[in-house]
């Protein structure tokens, strides 16, 4: 296999002094759907957010496909290939499904592009294909803000896809979802697999469970293991840190 | 020596006024999230308060110290009651009607009481001259240095020792968490609303035998208060306390070395840098999120 | 393009013909010079509905780039006034009172009238670009960009009148020269300068409709929404704002021009905080979110002022009436006039739609039907 296409090296975050992320070093080959699992507090969200730029590294550095981006800024950094899913879903709740996946192609960032295009160009056939695979094409002139929220979390996945970046970072994707839809964003990922590269921060182990192939576990904003489902589980350390949240089912 | 000890003396003396507007100012910013763009009016209507005591009931301005507290803090209340409550999802648009209401007390001081300037009395036993380290400084502002000094000590002492202030510091460091540990964010909202306009009236009522009393006054106070929040930041009284003293003495020497306008402009300049390059204040360390 | 901005579109053309065909019936030089200011005045509208109701940049200062194209305006037409206004040497009255004895610098190229014009536009744009660059860079939003723009605003003022000998001071530009274009001259009091505003305003209205709805419009919007989501998907969120910054500023300050043009002077009072703050008030009582109807909210808003400033009471209570209805319309028509209308219209739309679906249910029972969706 070639070098990892995303590589985390001795990355450190802290916020006035409160150190969120110590030392984390964790790299991820392109086409893999890697899970990101910890107890509270274990800095998960943090890995995101310094990979995607919203929060910056106080040393240590984070390399794309062997460029250093950690200096990047973020609309920099998502031009070379990452796309994030927030926690809570972030759509544009005054416009519609429709004029929101048209944003989410931003294959052509630039102001002066996007100034002289008007109505839907060549866009809508990709539209209605990502409408349809996450269920939305009979909503896309419903106002984002009149969406359930479980057809909100699906809209910033496709907003995502849109956008077509080569890594996904994905945070809590099925928060406040009921099972079903849980079941059908598992099905999403899966087939995501291969074509892009994939990093899910996820609580649900059962979810987890469905998806991974290999799993992370940080604690206290380190690494602490890596494996598959099975290795992690048996694993003494990973045990140990999740005594205090009731074992890692219900984290 | 004792042109130094006068020019001191007479930064103190505006930085008192600054405190004192400046305080109700930080406490509602930093508890309710309102820049309240009236807040100057505040200060005004507290001031033809006083006038309006004094030349309808013939009451001193001491004497009036307490009431017109009272008096503002009812409007202030009435003001978080019937506007500001309703607009606390949009922070913006609270500028929106706070200005909006500015623009309504200005107005209505003038159709009422008319355009013309007004004149307050100064406290008889206090308009005598008192000599400190060879320099002559009026009695009476320095009775408005050690009010403005006590009014902050009793602020000080709610915020830091009461229950009430306890969940005002609470609610400053995070609106979201305070309330969900089951404060009633709406009740302290209006309580720091009142105690803010009643502040300010204080301080447009102690100014008001100084400079005359018109109803365009409070802009320039409300400016000058805006560059102490936005200098001494909102998360510590100390704050708004160090940075009244730095801007009072600040422009003590600047309106006594250069000229006005350029003067005012610098303020402002100074506001926007700040804004732009310290947003959170110079006296905090706040991790911004 | 959807059938809905078509719908928009035809309202648009049908208000500016509207608009361009009033001195056809009216014939009053008077009444046409005051239309021709409630349209600059309305330009101003639409410049600030742009930044604030698509980019949610609440520009307090809106009348800074006013300003800056109102003076270039009268520095163009102050010099045109040589000899008659101004010195043997050319130089403007105020500036032999303040013993200048030579044009400044600054003061030179506006012997050029296209490139007054030019100054008009670039100049109020460069401010917007340079103070939008300052704000954007630095992530400095809502309340807090809201306070920058109105500072930057009194700053500049302080600036036009301190500096006397160069700007005229408190007492602006006056005495101007018309305006003329190739021989033809623009009386303040004629059909000749009312078609020129109206004709600006269609322009302004329709460049500023066909930014809104291009995609790039729609990230602007979006941006209002969700800054952050729009920055990780690759856009430069500021570059964005500092755009549409600079075209709100680009039209203020043609309206800027315009208004010395109508009004025959230039004065500080254009950069105050009295018209900028009118100008917040007529877009938030028309709707901030549509242009057509924050320029109607100015012309409604400065229609009525003058209507009722005619009598002397009504004068004095004008400002009360106005804070009043400003704080009514925050509270409660945040959309403005236009958000009213619109979801008026929205309603009707949707029972039309609801009672076709539910007819064209009823021709197709026996079918599978998607009841999953209509929760």
């Amino acid at each position: 296999m070639s070098s990892p296409q995303l590589v985390i090296d001795q990355a450190r975050v802290s916020f006035s002094g409160f150190v969120a992320v110590s030392d984390l070093t964790l790299s991820v080959g392109q086409g893999e759907l890697r899970c990101l699992i910890g107890p509270n507090g274990a800095g998960k969200t943090t890995a995101l957010d310094l990979i995607c730029g919203k929060t910056r590294l106080a040393s240590g550095a984070v390399r794309f496909q062997d460029k250093p981006i950690h200096r990047l800024s973020e609309h920099a950094i998502a031009r070379a290939g990452i796309g994030r899913k927030f926690q809570v879903p972030s759509v544009f709740r005054d416009l519609s499904v429709w004029d929101n996946l048209h944003i989410g192609r931003s294959a052509r960032p630039g102001v002066l592009s996007n100034l002289l295009s008007f109505g839907q160009g060549d866009d809508k056939v990709e539209i209605e294909r990502l409408a349809e695979l996450v269920g939305l094409e009979n909503d896309l002139k419903t106002p984002a803000a009149h969406l359930s929220h479980g057809q909100t979390q699906w809209l910033e996945i496709a907003l995502i896809l849109a956008q077509n970046p080569l890594l996904i970072l994905i945070d809590e994707p099925t928060a406040g979802m009921t099972q079903q839809e849980t079941k059908k964003t598992a099905e999403l990922f899966c087939g995501l697999r291969g074509k892009h590269t994939l990093i899910v921060v996820e609580h649900d182990m059962g979810f987890v469970r469905d998806i991974a192939e290999t799993i992370s576990v940080m604690h206290q904003g380190k690494l602490l293991a890596e494996g598959t489902i099975g290795e992690i589980e048996a694993n003494q350390a990973v045990r140990d840190a999740y005594l205090g949240s009731g074992g890692i089912g219900h984290a | 020596m004792d042109i130094v000890v006068s020019q001191l003396m007479t930064g103190l003396s505006i930085a008192s006024i600054l405190m004192l507007v400046a305080l109700g100012l930080a406490i509602i910013y930093g508890v309710t999230g309102v820049i309240n763009l009236a807040h100057g009016e505040f200060v005004m209507l507290g001031a033809y308060v006083a006038w309006a005591l004094q030349a309808e009931f013939g009451m001193g301005l001491l004497a009036s110290l307490v009431p017109i507290f009272l008096i503002m803090a009812a409007v202030g209340w009435l003001v978080e009651v019937l506007v500001i409550s309703r607009l606390y999802g949009r922070l913006l648009d609270t500028i929106l009607a706070t200005w909006g209401i500015g623009v309504m007390a200005q107005q209505a001081v003038r159709l009422v009481v008319g355009g013309e300037l007004r004149y307050v009395q100064m406290p008889e036993s206090l308009s005598k001259s008192v000599t400190i380290l060879g320099a002559t400084d009026s009695a009476y502002r320095l009775f408005i240095l050690f009010v403005a000094l006590a009014l902050f000590g009793v602020t000080w002492v709610i915020y830091r020792y009461t229950n009430f202030g306890l969940k005002l510091r609470a609610i400053t460091q995070n609106r979201a968490v305070a309330s969900s540990f089951g404060i009633n964010t709406s009740r302290i909202y209006r309580l720091t609303f009142a105690y803010g306009a009643g502040m300010a009236g204080l301080a447009g009522a102690l100014v008001s035998p100084l400079k005359s009393v018109s109803p365009e006054m409070g802009t320039t106070y409300v400016v000058d208060a805006f560059m102490v929040v936005v200098l001494g930041g909102t998360q510590s009284l100390m704050g708004t306390l160090a940075s009244s003293g730095i801007l009072g003495e600040l422009s003590g020497y600047l309106a006594f070395y250069s000229n006005d306008t350029i003067a005012k402009a610098l303020v402002l300049v100074a506001i926007v840098a700040l804004i732009r390059f310290r947003p959170q204040g110079l006296f905090t360390a706040h991790a911004r999120t | 393009m959807s059938g809905k901005t078509k719908t928009e579109m035809a309202i648009y053309a049908v208000v500016c013909l509207a608009i361009l065909l009033v001195p056809v019936f009216l014939d009053d030089a008077f009444l046409l010079n005051k239309y021709a200011r409630y349209l600059v005045l309305g330009m101003l509208a639409v410049a600030l509905s742009l930044s604030w109701g698509y980019a949610g940049i609440l520009n307090l200062g809106q009348a800074t780039t006013f300003g800056l194209g109102s003076y270039c305006m009268a520095m163009a037409l102050k010099l045109k006034t040589i000899p008659v206004h101004t010195g043997s040497d050319g130089l403007p009255d105020f500036m032999v009172w303040n013993n200048v004895t030579e044009l400044p610098w600054f003061w030179k190229p506006f012997y050029s009238m296209s490139v007054g014009v030019a100054a008009g536009i670039l100049i109020p744009a460069l401010f917007a670009a340079l103070l939008g660059w300052f704000m954007f860079r630095g992530r400095v939003t809502g309340v807090y960009a809201a306070i920058t723009t109105l500072a930057a605003m009194v700053v500049v003022q302080l600036l036009i009148i301190d500096q006397q000998a160069y700007t005229g001071g408190f007492n602006g530009i006056t005495d101007l020269a018309q305006f003329d274009v190739a021989g033809f001259a623009f009386d303040a009091y004629g059909p000749a300068i009312y078609y020129l505003v109206a004709i600006c305003l269609t322009a302004s209205l329709f460049i500023a409709f066909a930014i809104t709805k291009s995609k790039a419009g729609l990230i602007v919007q979006a941006i209002r929404d969700e800054e952050d989501r729009v920055r990780f998907f690759g856009y430069d969120v500021a570059l964005y704002k500092i755009f549409v910054f600079s075209v709100s500023g680009a039209i203020a300050g043609v309206a800027g021009m315009l208004y010395t043009i109508v009004m025959e002077f230039a004065s500080p009072t254009f950069l105050g905080v009295p018209i900028s703050l009118s100008v917040v008030i007529w877009v938030a009582v028309g709707g901030r979110q549509s242009l057509l109807g924050a320029m109607l909210g100015a012309l409604i808003v400065t229609g009525m002022q003058g209507a009722l400033s005619e009598s002397e009471t009504f004068l004095d209570s004008w400002t009360l009436i106005m804070g009043l209805l400003f704080v009514l319309v925050v509270l409660f028509l945040p959309k403005g006039i236009a958000g009213a209308v619109e979801t008026i219209a929205g309603r009707f739309e949707r029972r039309r739609t609801l009672a076709r679906r539910q007819s064209r249910r009823a021709d197709t029972v026996g079918e599978a039907p998607r009841l999953e969706r209509l929760s």
